[in-house]
């Protein structure tokens, strides 16, 4: 570090010289329809001398030399280059709009970023247009499906308000999170799931303990897509080894939408919907002897007086055929000086959910301001404001029979269990429950309060013709607070006449609290030669406190809810600290666009480690070679030729308190206790540590109107941490250990392609295709299931030589462990065909996702068939003797042969559509105005015999997606748009 | 002309930058205490007396850790009851041996009681150890330091009754103490010879442990509480463990130590107390009569009762349930509240074990031990022969009723090898001899 100080000391002290400005060169930047570019860069190439254009898109520059070649460029405009001399000193230039990406620039350190075609990383990212142009999101994360390559985004179940795990080249921990760090213009975002302490009712997870088949949204939903500029996604550990010890689940990067030089401008969108469910699946269709026959001929009278009645229900539309309305109002204004920016975003959005008195409401502000203090200090700032509120319903596993799913797992179509004219619910005598009561009253809200605000200063301290040194500083806080509210009131079936728990009022409050701060320094050189090098140094802390409270109070006293109002209380205390500062050093060197070369390190220390003051390092190294630059462009049909490697490593942490062991209290008679936790905690615990080689190539032809790339990639992942089982006689459950490695390979290829570029008729087209294998590679315990429930009922297995997301059961023919393999989570491949169409005044977009392959452990239907009310339970078409039902064939398979929950995950969506027309201007004065129609999930192709194979019980935690327990279903939506700008 | 670089800022200014970079990266990172509670470390090398009472009543608490599942477990398998639950598959399947299913040495049913039997004793061996560590620098007495090990290898043994319990010839381990190094698996007969060992110790040491233990307990073992009147306790366990090795003889002498009180109130005796008070734990072997939910009544239980015996009273008729081609017509209702305690041991048992070691060398004694449980409820004096074999046939029938639900019958007709006397209710059904070893146990 002080032998970087020292060299920039000397560079700045023996650079000098002395030069004549020679001529100036000026003229006017305008884009295709001849509107002036404000804000357009020109420079001479090969320097930074430059300056920018004006309002009315006017540039001067002092040229010191003879003769010079000038680039201009604007993001999201292709860069052009135009020769200027003395006499020949006016360049007026067009610059078309940048459909082919390949000048965008993208992050390649922590303060720099470089063009896309020089990069030598497959760094994906979309824009505002793709995130938010074709429908409505509901989140940001929805938002982001089927659009990026190599990454696997599966939402945890349809409640509103989201809830999603995200994998991007596969899994990279088992007992750790995969799920990446989410940066937002610069500030590390929390995105926890927090669970609301349903267990208390539930009995999910036994014991007791707020357990993660609660359902909890995760906290990205509180991001407003429409505040998004672009999102960038560094995959694995080569690109996203500049974040270290946090980088190894990949990083998304999000840059917010900033004010724009010039008018004014003023956006109001409305979007009016409704959704309703993606999939019913019908309920058992009931005959005299069907009753007869089953465990429900004692209430063959019901049956007989239902008929007679017509008063046969169809229970599953009763419960989810809630059409919900939807409304999202959205209102931007942008504008500013040539010093002053601002962009100010504003949402109300207001959507319900296909279950009665579920829904998502959020409304958000968001103020972004750059200013330029002199020229030699620029200030950004952005802040963002949130509050949201998700009513997410009763769902997913339980033991109590009281969620309302598995309740209706058990009630046939003959059970009377609506309310009665006063609004009273009689009893479910088939379960322990009456969802329709339960949905009626049960409050299970999300509740946020949420601030994000940073800031950055980047100073030049020092510029020179070639060189330059610059400062940039930058910090940032997310601070929220989580109220939970869940409330079953004692007049529920299951709170009342000695059932559960005389009425339970579950309210946890969480307070959280992320900063990071960074600094750097920023050595640019431009040399004569052709050879330019950026130099960075940087140092960072990010430090992060979670504090949870979690009320449980029953024995509710009348319908009271406060926690004080009961009889029995219990309250637990969560807290989560860490600390962790390292810095970053690295290296670019661009010799004319032909090589480009980056060496970089990161070093991270952190409280979370054993040893909270070890530095643990995390290289990376890149090249790209551009050979169309090489030859000059001498090949004609191919305007872009680039080789690509890349290297890096990053780390995940243990998760929060590995390192400890630790007591937790037990009271008897009022009197506290110490009872030694499940855990045996590892006082030695490092992270977790990924190591990536990616290479591929991009081919630009037909003037990069037909741009193709290909990557493979190897990442592997070594000192796996794993709470390991330890033999229970120990008195502990598990134990935290670094003891296994595994391996992720896999393809990715883009084809982007204008098929039609005409006046009235364009077509883009993108085909991605990407696929991922893994493997454990290494395994220091025995090989162990976890994951799920029981072996047979479908787990995952952690086993050396196999994938860590492979799915085994009993029965079939097993193997050395006595188990079978009956599937992988993991999918055969994706696809995904993004289409936008142009055609005068019409905008279609549209956008299919396939994921082919992949299994999942479907529970829904296995309660469904126990409780003897499936859809296809008197159907015979799974029983090889074709002689049982498929409800009791699957029945008759429990604990002899799984095969019959593990079930086949593909699927086929239109997961957006969208179709826009424009009014011409004439219509509406300075008005412009726009008409459309969207849908999300409209087309869903799948054979998995349940609501959606996307799903996952236990969250977004480690390996366990793809496990299905009566979820909240998945939900279709359509909205209708109009929007306005003047 | 133009000089072609300009600094912006003086020097003085870059050196600040630069010692701010040096100092904000140089500066170390705290260690931070685990936020969310004690640690292991800091009771076992740095206890106080107060910190020793914690681990007591812990220890205490941990009693209760999944004990719910080893009722469930015995229970169904010894065909007390059945738990009807839409929520899992595996109480009317795996557990009955339904059609060719098994079990899974993996499934919760045999792993959780197992796991929490040995979580008590792991707080046990952290009292050992803190005390052990600390006993000069606290400057506890032979006497207090006896006291606390009395307490500490009296539940360890009794815990681990428990797990041998489940795991019959699978054997145990008893040697625990450090998680890294576990002793090996013990065979049943040693398992048992070893436990014996570890309450002969606990029944010396609080013979040597003064008049006050110095530590309280808490209602559970009210009456109990005292070294000599908590060892009553351990000579009950010993006898319940010498009956099991089939040692009459043995048994008899530790009874005559115990609490056996003939006339006494048959449920006297320790017990984990169970509230709906804040914090308190809850029975969770509690189900509410009459709903779909339930712990039912095995149907033989009524059948099988003799007409006027209260112990009909241990269950409720109900609506009649049907799940999984069982039928169930009566609740179990041994646990009749969320607040229920569970015992330990008690009078009724001690009452009946030494019916049992009378058996063979003085049958009128046995008779006369079974007759005080009869007449206790509501029935005449035994009147069937009085040989061996009919006195064993007529003391199982008493424990099955007086100690119905409470883990007993599984284990009464495994010892005298009865398993495939107990009722089959579907034509494929089986009756499991022990759960499988846990899977984290594998050797």
């Amino acid at each position: 570090m002080k032998k970087t100080r020292l060299w920039l000391l000397f560079v700045i002290i023996t650079y000098g010289g002395w030069v004549n400005a020679q001529f100036m060169a000026s003229g006017t930047i305008t884009d295709i329809d001849g509107n002036p570019i404000v804000g357009a860069t020109v420079i001479i190439k090969g320097t930074n001398i430059g300056t920018v254009s004006n309002l009315d898109g006017n540039y001067q520059l002092d040229i010191p030399t003879q003769s010079a070649l000038l680039e201009f460029s604007y993001l999201g405009y292709s860069t052009t280059t135009f020769s200027v001399a003395p006499g020949e000193d006016i360049a007026n230039v067009v610059l078309s709009e940048d459909v082919t990406r390949m000048e965008e620039v993208v992050i390649s350190g922590l303060a720099t970023s470089v063009k896309r075609s020089n990069l030598a990383n497959s760094v994906e990212s979309i824009s505002a247009s793709e995130l938010t142009g074709i429908t409505v999101p509901t989140n940001t994360q929805a938002a982001l499906y089927g659009k990026f390559k190599g990454v696997n985004i599966s939402a945890n179940s349809g409640a509103p308000g989201g809830g999603m795990s995200f994998k991007l080249r596969g899994t990279t921990s088992i007992s750790g999170s995969s799920q990446p760090l989410f940066i937002i213009d610069g500030i590390w975002l929390d995105n926890s799931s927090i669970p609301a302490g349903l267990n208390i009712v539930s009995k999910a997870q036994g014991g007791g303990g707020t357990s993660n088949q609660d359902n909890p949204s995760n906290r990205l939903a509180d991001i407003d897509p429409y505040d998004i500029e672009k999102i960038e996604v560094l995959k694995g550990a080569s690109a996203a080894a500049i974040y270290g010890s946090r980088a190894a689940g990949g990083v998304v990067i999000i840059t917010t939408k900033k004010g724009k030089s010039g008018k004014t401008v003023v956006r109001l969108s409305q979007s009016i919907g409704f959704t309703n469910m993606l999939r019913p699946q019908g309920v058992r269709q009931w005959t005299e002897e069907r009753v007869l026959g089953s465990n429900f001929a004692s209430s063959i009278d019901l049956y007989r007086s239902a008929v007679a009645n017509d008063q046969l229900h169809d229970y599953e539309d009763e419960l989810f055929g809630n059409t919900g309305s939807m409304y999202n109002t959205r209102l931007s204004i942008s504008g500013g000086s040539d010093r002053t920016q601002f962009f100010i975003g504003g949402t109300y959005k207001d959507e319900e959910g296909i279950v009665q008195n579920t829904g998502f409401s959020k409304q958000a502000a968001r103020i972004n301001l750059n200013h330029k203090l002199n020229d030699k200090i620029d200030l950004a700032v952005s802040t963002n404001y949130v509050h949201s509120s998700s009513d997410r319903g009763f769902f997913n596993n339980d033991n109590s029979g009281t969620t309302m799913g598995v309740s209706l797992t058990s009630t046939p179509s003959f059970a009377q269990i609506s309310a009665d004219e006063n609004g009273n619910f009689p009893n479910n005598d088939f379960a322990a429950s009456n969802f329709l009561e339960t949905a009626a009253k049960i409050t299970n809200n999300e509740d946020i309060n949420r601030f994000i605000g940073g800031g950055s200063v980047s100073a030049k301290l020092f510029t020179a013709e070639r060189q330059d040194l610059k400062v940039i500083i930058n910090g940032g806080i997310d601070y929220y607070t989580l109220n939970t509210t869940a409330i079953f009131p004692n007049s529920l079936q299951f709170q009342s006449n000695g059932n559960g728990l005389n009425g339970v009022s579950i309210q946890a409050f969480t307070k959280n609290l992320n900063t990071n701060i960074s600094a750097f320094l920023l050595y640019s050189l431009y040399g004569a030669n052709g050879l330019s090098s950026r130099t960075q140094f940087g140092i960072s802390q990010a430090d992060f406190d979670r504090n949870t409270i979690l009320g449980e109070a029953s024995n509710l006293i009348g319908s009271q809810t406060n926690l004080d109002q009961s009889g029995t209380r219990d309250i637990t205390q969560t807290r989560l600290i860490q600390h962790d500062k390292g810095f970053f050093v690295q290296e670019e060197l661009n010799y004319q666009d032909k090589f480009i070369a980056t060496i970089g390190l990161r070093g991270d220390k952190s409280s979370n480690n054993g040893d909270v003051n070890k530095l643990y390092y995390y290289p990376k190294a890149s090249l790209a070679v551009n050979l169309h630059e090489i030859m000059n462009n001498a090949i004609d049909q191919f305007s872009l030729l680039k080789l690509r490697v890349a290297y890096g490593q990053s780390g995940n942490f243990a998760n929060f308190g590995s390192k400890y062991t630790s007591f937790v209290s037990g009271i008897i008679d009022a009197n506290p206790g110490i009872e030694v936790d499940d855990l045996l905690g590892n006082s030695n615990v490092a992270p977790e540590r990924q190591t990536e080689l990616e290479f591929g190539f991009d081919v630009g032809a037909l003037q990069n109107r037909l741009l193709f790339d290909f990557t493979y990639y190897i990442k592997s992942v070594d000192d796996l941490l794993l709470e390991a089982d330890i033999p229970w006689s120990s008195g502990f459950i598990s134990v935290v250990t670094n003891a296994a490695s595994l391996e992720n390979k896999g393809f990715e290829i883009g084809v982007d392609y204008q098929v039609i570029q005409t006046k009235d008729l364009q077509w883009n087209t993108r085909l991605s295709w990407w696929t991922n294998t893994a493997k454990v590679t290494e395994l220091l315990v025995p090989s162990f299931t976890t994951g799920g429930f029981a072996d047979f009922l479908g787990q995952f297995r952690i086993k050396e030589g196999h994938s860590p997301t492979e799915i085994i059961g009993v029965g079939g023919t097993p193997d050395e462990d006595g188990l079978t393999v009956f599937g992988d989570a993991e999918p055969d491949f994706q696809m995904s065909w993004m289409n936008t169409l142009t055609w005068k005044r019409f905008d279609l977009s549209f956008l299919f996702h396939w994921k082919s392959g992949g299994e999942a452990i479907n529970l829904s239907t296995l309660l469904f068939d126990l409780g003897g009310t499936t859809h296809d339970y008197d159907d015979i078409d799974l029983d090889p003797d074709k002689l049982m039902g498929n409800g009791p064939y699957r029945v008759s398979q429990i604990g002899v042969n799984s095969d019959v929950m593990i079930e086949d995950a593909s699927y086929l969506r239109l997961r957006e559509i969208g179709l826009y027309y424009t009014f011409p201007d004439k219509v509406l004065g300075d008005i412009g105005l726009k008409l459309g129609f969207s849908g999300t999930n409209l087309i869903n192709v799948f054979s998995y015999n349940s609501y959606d194979p996307e799903v996952s019980n236990f969250g977004s935690d480690g390996l366990s997606s793809q496990v299905e327990v009566n979820p909240f279903p998945s939900s279709k939506r359509f909205d209708f748009h109009i929007m306005a700008e003047f | 002309m133009m000089k072609n670089y300009i600094l912006y800022f003086r020097p003085s200014w870059l050196l600040f930058l630069a010692v701010i970079f040096i100092g904000f990266s140089a500066c170390e990172i705290d260690e931070i205490e685990d936020p969310n509670g004690p640690s292991l470390s800091g009771v076992i090398n740095n206890a106080s007396r107060s910190d020793l009472q914690l681990v007591v009543t812990g220890t205490e608490s941990l009693l209760r850790k999944e004990i719910n599942f080893y009722y469930f477990t015995s229970g169904i398998v010894g065909r007390d009851v059945y738990l009807f639950t839409s929520a899992d598959p595996r109480y009317t399947g795996e557990l009955l041996g339904r059609d060719q299913s098994v079990l899974d040495n993996a499934g919760f049913y045999g792993t959780r009681p197992y796991s929490g039997r040995y979580a008590t004793v792991k707080n046990t061996n952290v009292l050992l150890e803190a005390v052990a560590n600390n006993a000069n620098r606290l400057s506890l007495t032979t006497a207090e330091v006896n006291g606390y090990n009395g307490f500490a290898h009296a539940i360890q043994a009794y815990e681990m009754l428990m797990a041998l319990n489940l795991q019959f010839l699978n054997g145990i381990r008893v040697d625990v103490a450090d998680p890294f190094n576990l002793g090996l698996f013990l065979t049943y007969e040693e398992s048992l010879a070893a436990l014996a060992g570890i309450l002969a110790t606990a029944s010396n040491e609080l013979a040597n442990a003064g008049a006050d233990f110095p530590f309280t307990l808490s209602s559970g073992f009210a009456g109990f509480d005292t070294p000599a009147t908590f060892r009553q306790f351990v000579k009950g366990l010993e006898a319940r463990i010498a009956i099991y090795q089939g040692n009459k003889t043995a048994a008899a002498s530790f009874l005559g130590e115990s609490f056996l009180d003939v006339a006494g109130d048959l449920y006297a005796g320790p017990f984990r107390p169970y509230s709906t008070a804040s914090g308190e734990l809850v029975n969770e072997v509690f189900r509410v009569p009459n709903q779909s939910e339930a712990l039912v009544a095995h149907p033989s239980y009524t059948e099988d009762i003799e007409a006027g015996d209260d112990r009909i009273s241990k269950v409720a008729p109900r609506d009649t349930l049907k799940l999984d081609d069982l039928t169930a017509t009566y609740d179990c209702i041994v646990y009749p509240s969320l607040s229920a305690p569970i015992w330990l041991i008690r009078n009724e048992e001690l009452i009946l074990i030494r019916a049992e070691a009378r058996i063979g060398s003085n049958n009128a004694g046995a008779t006369e031990d079974l007759n005080v449980i009869r007449q206790a409820h509501g029935l005449g004096d035994y009147s069937g022969a009085t040989d061996d074999a009919s006195l064993i046939d007529e003391m199982l029938k008493q424990r099955r009723f007086s100690l119905y639900a409470e883990g007993h019958r599984w284990v009464d007709m495994r010892r005298y090898g009865r398993l495939s006397q107990l009722p089959i209710d579907r034509v494929d059904d089986d009756v499991w001899q022990e759960m499988p070893r846990p899977v984290t146990e594998d050797e």
